[in-house]
């Protein structure tokens, strides 16, 4: 093999590549806030699941974000619910954090829409995927009318876990006190 | 030098075959036809690019029109979305690009292609594979991360497929006559040799919560970064100082400017999630490297620019030249913006908004698309010795201008906007009627934009299908007869 002169580059550029690949990869695998849930987080149960999967075959993550930030314009949202953190997503698998809001956020819909309000805030939900222009006549959001009834129940099953977790109880906390 | 049986048919059919005879040659008598693979890539790059475009345009309409389309599971808008955006990665332009890497790589090293063969039929495997994985998405298979959704098994392939290819030019680079490695050798380099580390770590790997979200876009601004981005850049290195006919402004500028990009590109993951849930440390170090990003960009806008100074003759006649200014002026705004937007006090006004979506598409139209093209008019008229038609060149290419800045324009301003409405506590639901003629705007742009590149595949259409000296292209063939008078 003749003039492998390009050597030398590959090297430099598999070191440069490496120290980002150290930083951004191996780094946060040891940061102890993302190693650990939240206090009061509860894993999703079998229909949230479903519901997030859902979620992520249609795509919703592309309209909705799933963090709230400590800035100007996420400060409504920081008053009721607070910043998220990392531990917040430490059962979230794919992540759908979302980098963009044609939609509003939905890391507290748990609460805005949840299950104390009983079978209003559910019937509500169900009827807005089915057709959000009935509650909304500006709304751009995709009508879907063509989930079954039961992945429809699996979906607000999911949107109304999302944050719901902060106003329950700490179930150790409850444990210790019966 | 016909040692094999191999070798002997091969050589027939290739006149510049003078390759070293590899061990295990990969040839198929009927695939080696000389630049075969690169037309193979070429080509499919800008059949993805009109169904990018096409499928941009429905999305748009969606956007201020939901009932469009509405009720078909498959052409949902969520389920759109990631075809679009896959099919813009790894049909347009990776197919594209890898197409002028596989026309420049035999040139700059004054050696044939280590294997045709291979180069077509890894073009074709990534095209059925493309389809097959956009069609699961469609389907309701995605991976549900952004530029990750191919399922198993089509994501794999991408990864396996682009060892292939890496292969294939890495042995041709390996085995070169000319010494001397031209800058956009260095580039293709880059390109090609860490893209299965990140590829395969962003789409096999699992990860948990944040770590999720920091490898996803660990992996996400890799790919444009150091695939996409060097790709494109390693085009521009090769044909604008042949467009022009002048040698490149500095390689000393090229030198600091690949250096810096390898050396700060793939830290700037991180500032996808700048104010969000991840370790303060995630952030600095990422706004560090994008505002640090301002050194490679600045060379490569200084390299370029000295390039071009005072060639506004060669624009006004060589469309090719004025679709890689275009792509050039598009790389540096892009870039700058793109360093802007990762300080933190903008980023806190305009993340989420729609300046992120006027900002990719400055890159991947602007810069992507015009970079690709004039690549496409350059390969016909140098290397073909064809000449297409200048009117519709013409219409093409001021389609194109105005679609880029009718949709930057209309999605930068509208990202300012609902930025500042949010600052001020407006809630999502309060700008929707903003929204309304910012989107009917863009969609119009994405038409216009469409156009221009149908245009664009029935001028090739035309142009590679009638024979060459055809009456009919006359003037058309004077207008792009090339290197007369250019200034010395």
């Amino acid at each position: 093999m003749r003039f492998i002169r390009e050597f030398p580059i590959i090297v430099a550029l598999s070191f440069l590549f490496g120290l980002a690949f150290t930083g951004l990869v191996l780094g946060p695998v040891f940061a102890s806030d993302i190693a650990q849930p939240s206090a009061k987080l509860v894993a999703y149960t079998p229909t949230e699941q479903a519901g997030r999967h859902i979620y992520v075959r249609e795509g919703c993550v592309y309209c909705h974000s799933q963090q709230v930030r400590n800035v100007k314009a996420d400060k409504n949202m920081v008053d009721a619910y607070g910043v998220s953190k990392a531990g917040d997503y430490y059962y979230d698998l794919p992540h759908l954090l979302g980098t963009s809001r044609q939609g509003p956020d939905l890391s507290n819909e748990g609460q805005v829409w949840g299950k104390a309000s009983g079978d209003f805030a559910r019937e509500y939900l169900i009827g807005h995927f089915k057709n959000p222009r009935e509650y909304n006549a500006q709304s751009i959001m995709p009508a879907f009318n063509y989930l079954s009834d039961r992945e429809l129940e699996e979906l607000t099953d999911y949107v109304q876990s999302l944050g719901a977790w902060k106003v329950t109880p700490d179930p150790t906390e409850a444990e210790a006190q019966s | 030098m016909t040692t094999s049986p191999v070798s002997t048919s091969t050589s027939a059919l290739s006149p510049s075959d003078d390759r070293l005879n590899f061990p295990q040659m990969i040839a198929i008598p009927a695939l080696e036809r000389r630049d075969y693979a690169m037309q193979t890539w070429l080509f499919s790059g800008v059949f993805w690019m009109v169904v990018a475009a096409s499928i941009g345009v429905i999305e748009a309409v969606k956007l201020f029109h939901p009932e469009f389309l509405q009720g078909i599971p498959a052409l949902a808008y969520g389920r759109l979305r990631p075809v679009h955006v896959n099919i813009g990665i790894f049909g347009f332009m990776s197919m594209g690009y890898l197409g002028a890497a596989f026309y420049m790589v035999p040139r700059l090293t004054q050696t044939a292609l280590y294997s045709e063969t291979l180069g077509v039929l890894t073009a074709w495997a990534w095209n059925l594979n493309l389809t097959g994985g956009v069609l699961a998405i469609l389907m309701g298979f995605s991976k549900g991360k952004e530029y990750e959704e191919l399922p198993f098994p089509f994501d794999m392939m991408v990864g396996l497929l682009e060892i292939s290819i890496a292969g294939n030019l890495f042995s041709t680079i390996t085995v070169r006559k000319e010494p001397r490695l031209y800058v956009s050798l260095w580039y293709i380099l880059l390109a090609i040799i860490p893209f299965p580390i990140y590829y395969t770590l962003g789409n096999v790997m699992k990860f948990r919560g944040i770590e999720d979200a920091i490898v996803n876009w660990f992996y996400s601004h890799n790919l444009f970064g150091l695939w996409l981005t060097t790709l494109g850049l390693a085009t521009l290195y090769y044909i604008v100082p042949k467009q022009l006919n002048k040698p490149l402004y500095s390689h000393a500028i090229s030198f600091l400017g690949f250096w810096t990009l390898a050396a700060f590109y793939p830290w700037n993951g991180g500032h996808h999630v700048i104010w969000g849930p991840v370790p303060m440390w995630v952030m600095s170090a990422s706004v560090t490297a994008s505002i640090a990003m301002l050194i490679p960009t600045i060379a490569t806008m200084v390299n370029f620019g000295g390039t071009a100074l005072g060639t506004q003759g060669v624009m006004k006649r060589d469309i090719s030249y004025r679709f890689s200014i275009l792509a050039y002026l598009s790389y540096v705004a892009t870039s700058l913006w793109g360093s802007t937007l990762a300080i933190m006090d903008l980023n806190a006004k305009l993340h989420f908004t729609s300046t992120t979506i006027a900002h990719v598409h400055l890159g991947f139209v602007g810069f992507g698309l015009a970079g690709l093209v004039a690549f496409v008019y350059f390969y016909l008229e140098r290397s073909l010795k064809l000449g297409y038609s200048r009117t519709l060149a013409e219409w093409h290419f001021w389609l194109t201008t105005i679609g880029i800045v009718g949709y930057v324009v209309s999605m930068g301003w509208l990202g300012w906007l609902e930025g500042s409405e949010w600052a001020s506590g407006n809630s999502v639901q309060g700008v929707l009627e903003l929204r309304y003629g910012y989107n009917v705007a863009r969609a119009g742009s994405g038409g216009l934009l469409l156009i221009g590149q149908l245009i664009l595949v029935w001028n090739i259409w035309k142009t590679m299908t009638s024979p060459p000296n055809d009456d009919a292209g006359l003037d058309d063939l004077k207008s792009v007869s090339l290197n007369e008078g250019v200034a010395s």
